[in-house]
């Protein structure tokens, strides 16, 4: 028996990548559809944005990275869905230059073009700008001083959109979606500094820290991971790429589980063994 | 001069911008200063981007001259600098090819190369965790075991499956994780850290806005 568990302590590690592999891709071919209850913290977001007045102007921030695009992506397209359904005007910007502003282009065009709405008129990508800190605090006194163009260089003033919006006064929302901690600077100069409501979609390991700002009521709610973005897709009645990661989510959460349960009895087990011999 | 300098506008730069939180900045000279000086920073951090740029080209288009170890890689750094650059600083006037937008060169290459590589490195971290899970994660100790507890509540109260299950046990298990951990002890502890770097960003502004933190310019 012992014998069973120091084999089970020294496995080779390739099976452990193997069964890995298989709890994402068995999900794939076989989808469970467990059902995804939502949290409170991700419907007191989505009751903040529910409640916007239509045809208000809401910055949707892709604060993201390509590498955590499964986690982030699909908060920003539930989160533009949610908000061209309401009719609200878009201002998308970045504060991270590593493609953030093509991923900002191509997840709001893609939802513009289910909601019939038009770039200038219903949204524009302002794009990337150096210094996250300096962007932020200028903007509370003109976008068009730190943004005199969009993301493809046509002026603000000749951008319908942008006519009547000067500064934060003009925004009923900031939707941060992010994998790093620009969100904290958007929480302290733009929600502390300037007073507009704001809501983090971030990833599964950034989550905790945020339930600090949730419960300080300095962000309205709090989308964690995947499955927040899940959460969201629930409420917005459109299940989408997050929904279905649930799946594979929950077998590889299972098996990583397995791995240290079995890892701590072949060790107890190794140990008591040892202490014999 | 070449210390007092950098102090001084060190100083008058963090004043400027310190006095205008609390002045209304649409209405007073101090606001319309303490914009120009954010236009500034965005001028000057532009500025080390192409720096850094600049840098990296010399570096390894040395590297590859000097045929270094690994000078194949540093070659590819190099094309892809420029493959990226160069058509996305020519005007879409051109060709549709050129510029950012959709359909462009530099729109390709981050959809079809960029993103599924930087997506593809990170998504290899789960067999990675899942492995050091099983080799690492021990309970050798008391404080060990309760991180371990904790770690896997939080993993299966976070994922359907993982709620249904927890969901078999009397009471609200679900709830009571996220009463308990998340917004209890969880959110206890992240204020504690949050307050604490704040206090501590504070003081190291006060250090440098005084001219007694120096390190930024190379002294101690």
């Amino acid at each position: 028996m012992m014998g069973f568990w120091d084999r089970m302590e020294k496995i080779d590690r390739r099976w452990i990548y193997l069964l890995v592999g298989l709890a994402v891709i068995v999900p794939f071919l076989i989808p469970m559809k467990f059902p995804v209850s939502v949290s409170p913290e991700a419907r007191s977001f989505y009751d903040a944005v529910e409640a916007l007045p239509d045809s208000c102007t809401v910055m949707l921030v892709f604060d993201y990275y390509p590498s955590t695009m499964a986690e982030t992506e699909p908060m920003a397209i539930v989160g533009a869905r949610h908000l061209f359904s309401k009719d609200c005007k878009i201002i998308t910007l970045t504060n991270i230059p590593y493609g953030a502003p093509s991923m900002a282009e191509s997840v709001t065009r893609m939802v513009a073009a289910e909601y019939g709405k038009e770039y200038g008129t219903d949204y524009v990508n302002l794009g990337y700008k150096y210094g996250y800190t300096a962007v932020l605090k200028g903007m509370g006194m003109s976008i068009e001083d730190i943004f005199p163009t969009d993301n493809s260089g046509t002026p603000l003033s000749e951008i319908p959109m942008m006519d009547s919006i000067v500064n934060y006064e003009q925004i009923s929302f900031v939707f941060e979606v992010a994998d790093n901690a620009t969100a904290d600077y958007w929480i302290s100069i733009v929600n502390a500094g300037y007073g507009v409501p704001m809501g983090v979609g971030c990833t599964a390991v950034m989550a905790p820290k945020y339930y600090a700002f949730v419960g300080a009521g300095q962000i309205v709610g709090l989308l964690g991971g995947m499955k927040g973005a899940a959460e969201y897709e629930i409420l917005i009645e459109q299940e989408g790429t997050a929904f279905r990661g649930m799946d594979i989510q929950s077998l590889v959460h299972f098996l990583i589980i397995a791995f240290v349960v079995i890892g701590n009895i072949g060790y107890f087990a190794g140990r008591r063994h040892r202490r014999k011999v | 001069m070449r210390t007092a300098a950098p102090v001084a506008v060190a100083f008058l730069s963090g004043v400027i911008l310190v006095i205008s939180f609390f002045f209304n900045e649409e209405k007073t000279v101090v606001g319309g200063l303490s914009q120009e000086l954010l236009n500034w920073v965005i001028i000057v951090g532009g500025f080390t981007l192409l720096l850094g740029m600049v840098s990296i080209i010399r570096v390894n288009w040395a590297a590859v001259q000097r045929r270094k170890e690994n000078w194949i890689y540093r070659l590819f750094t190099l094309i892809a600098i420029f493959a990226a650059a160069i058509p996305s600083l020519l005007p879409p006037s051109w060709s549709p090819l050129f510029g950012r937008a959709e359909g462009s060169i530099y729109d390709w290459l981050f959809v079809y190369l960029q993103a599924p590589m930087m997506a593809t490195m990170f998504a290899t971290l789960a067999f990675y965790i899942a492995s050091a899970a099983y080799r690492a994660f021990r309970a050798r100790s008391a404080d060990a075991t309760l991180l371990l507890i904790t770690a896997t509540l939080v993993m299966l109260w976070r994922v359907p499956m993982g709620e249904a299950f927890l969901n078999l046990f009397p009471g609200d298990v679900p709830n009571i994780i996220n009463d308990y951990i998340m917004n209890g002890a969880n959110l206890a502890v992240q204020r504690g850290i949050i307050i604490g770097a704040a206090l501590g960003a504070a003081s190291m502004s006060l250090r440098i806005i005084l001219g007694i933190e120096r390190t930024y310019m190379g002294k101690g």
